[in-house]
């Protein structure tokens, strides 16, 4: 018993001792709890919404103007026509699209009952059932009100239906929206944690001195030393993409070269994070609590299983510095959506910009390893 | 003296924030000469290899090692050194082949010639038998062998070993021994620290750092006759401890 205590405040002051464990062990939690219980969410709330008016009276203004009005929609980009409605849908600007025919209001009036049509981007398939049956809803509710305000004695009620699409995942299953997401976070937890893990051990064990003392080159040290790891985290996308694909069904509607491009700008990031991580740790414990630190923020804050358009405003820009955010839209778009590199111009160049910094962080905080004491 | 000193030093320094960890050095080893840098514990030995390998710049004052000037050439510099730490810092879960081809090739060798040098070297560590074997299972006086063939491998002009015997029995050290004469008897020249004074016995001359700077310069037997020590040991204590 004496013997148990006296390891136990041995384990103990040894914690104490170790400043920077703590800081990760205590403070961060606090702070995690605080950011993503505020952040995160999966009410129906700020579903953008985007327009095409063809029919422009007063009906199909008053239904369109409805959205906006409620506490779920927010107003997304108006279409000049069909292919751009459908297009802003496959770019993931939108959650929904409404398109309103020519002819809406006559018809109405006619008592033809015509079709306005509601298309829903169906990858978060629970948003997506519950923002269609919301926004049909609006529709039913503006007709109506149309109705009674023409209401001279004798006018029947125009009748109007909703058309709703779900494209993308017809069939609303959440599996094809959590599958693409796992595989980002498989990507990412092997390549960022993995580097670090092998660059901390050779300072653990006193290897990373040897090397120093060669002319290898800080450049040739950080790629050599992510290289591999690098081309695991590729080989790994291959399979599970592969696995998704044959066992779960997950399409793969974009281009795969899309998707490599795509995973090869965001390795730069993660791999460059994980040597900084390694760089700015003693030990193999303090780098596997930074990285686990980082990496619970980035996987909620990238919209795997809360939707960023959830978020409230702060945490929306706090996704806009995270990495796997952008990572995880251009898998979603690729294999779900279609998306090609019109459509995630944007998402890829930011990463290759994140990339560069990350990895030229790196290669900065290695040659100052070199000429440490 | 003729010819270029292979390390040399003038006013070498070395401070972290107020701390003078090495306070003006200066040196002139020769060519092929095995030279003792000795010094009680957290006398800064350490810290003055760390500049002469290029691995620490210096605060102060200037060294040129096998002709490069440290802080400048360092890439050249590198080339021309082969180092060993007092901590074994070979990569455990390679074979002793796999470290020795390591080492070597990043220095440049070509696979041929990698070959060739693991013939020539392994035998002569004594660690022929022994290339396929996993680093990591080998006995300390193995692996300071093996360290020291793979600080050999890309035939550097100066070789930098610090405490390169720490924990090993005499006869292992002795063996160690006959390595580094061979190695000076063909042109190297060994800067050497250790703890071990019958080791310090062995050096053409040598060196004793006390806080950070050198308070007798001289071949072992100078050393003994100016202080009137019996022998290294004693020449040693009277030295640090004045």
């Amino acid at each position: 018993m004496r013997a148990l205590r006296c390891l136990v405040r041995k384990e103990f002051k040894q914690l104490r001792r170790d400043t920077a464990l703590l800081r990760v062990v205590f403070a961060l939690p606090i702070f995690q709890l605080l950011v993503l219980s505020y952040a995160l969410n999966n009410d129906l709330r700020n579903v953008r919404v985007a327009t095409l008016d063809e029919d422009r009276t007063a009906l199909s203004r008053a239904v369109l103007d409805a959205f906006p009005a409620s506490d779920v929609f927010v107003p997304g980009p108006a279409a000049r026509d069909g292919d751009e409605l459908d297009s802003l849908l496959r770019a993931g600007a939108c959650d929904l699209a409404v398109r309103v025919p020519a002819g809406f209001e006559r018809d109405a009036l006619a008592g033809r009952a015509p079709s306005l049509g509601l298309d829903v981007d169906g990858t978060n398939s629970s948003l997506a059932g519950r923002g269609a049956g919301y926004a049909g809803a609006i529709v039913m509710r503006e007709a109506a009100r149309f109705a009674a305000a023409q209401a001279g004695a004798g006018v029947p009620a125009p009748r109007v239906e909703a058309v709703v699409r779900f494209l993308y995942n017809p069939e609303l299953e959440s599996r094809l929206f959590m599958v693409p997401g796992v595989i980002v976070m498989l990507v990412t937890i092997i390549s960022a944690l993995a580097t670090g893990m092998a660059v901390v051990r050779e300072k653990e064990l006193g290897t990373l001195d040897q090397v120093l003392v060669t002319p290898l080159t800080p450049l040739q040290y950080v790629v050599g030393k992510t290289l591999p790891f690098g081309l695991i985290a590729l080989a790994d996308l291959a399979l599970a993409t592969a696995f998704a694909h044959l066992w779960f069904h997950v399409p793969l509607l974009g281009s795969p070269w899309v998707l490599l491009l795509g995973v090869l700008a965001y390795l730069l990031v993660t791999l460059g994070l994980g040597l900084l991580a390694s760089a700015a740790s003693n030990t193999q414990q303090q780098a596997m609590f930074t990285m686990w630190f980082f990496l619970v923020f980035a996987i909620m804050l990238s919209g795997f299983f809360f939707p960023v358009d959830n978020m409230p405003e702060w945490a929306r820009w706090l996704t806009r510095i995270n990495p796997m955010r952008y990572f995880m839209d251009i898998v979603r778009g690729v294999l779900l959506r279609g998306a090609g590199l019109a459509d995630l111009r944007g998402e890829l160049l930011t990463l290759l910009g994140m990339g560069a910094a990350a990895f030229g962080g790196a290669v900065l905080a290695f040659r100052r390893e070199g000429a440490r004491g | 003296m003729s010819g270029e000193a292979a390390v040399f030093a003038r006013g070498l320094t070395r401070r972290f924030g107020d701390f003078t960890a090495v306070a003006s050095l200066d040196l002139d080893v020769m060519p092929g000469e095995i030279f003792g840098f000795l010094g009680a514990n957290g006398a800064g030995k350490t810290t003055a290899i760390r500049m002469l390998c290029g691995l620490l710049p210096p605060s102060g004052g200037e060294a040129r090692v096998a002709g490069c000037r440290v802080g400048r050439d360092t890439a050249a510099l590198k080339r021309r050194i082969g180092y060993m730490s007092q901590r074994f810092s070979l990569y455990e879960d390679l074979t002793v082949l796999e470290n020795l081809e390591f080492f070597g090739g990043v220095y440049g060798l070509g696979r041929a010639e990698l070959a060739a040098r693991a013939d020539e070297l392994l035998p002569r560590l004594g660690l022929d038998a022994e290339r396929g074997r996993l680093t990591g299972s080998l006995p300390l006086g193995y692996k300071q062998r093996l360290a020291l063939g793979c600080a050999l491998a890309h035939r550097p002009r100066v070789l930098f070993l610090d405490e390169p015997t720490g924990g090993v029995d005499p006869v292992a050290r002795r063996g160690f021994w006959d390595l580094i004469y061979e190695q000076a008897a063909a042109g190297v020249t060994v800067f050497v620290t250790t703890h071990y004074m019958d080791e310090a016995e062995y050096c053409g001359r040598v060196s004793i750092m006390v806080q950070g700077g050198i308070v007798a310069l001289d071949t072992p037997s100078g050393l003994k006759a100016r202080t009137g020590g019996a022998d290294m040991q004693d020449v040693f204590l009277r030295l640090v401890d004045a």
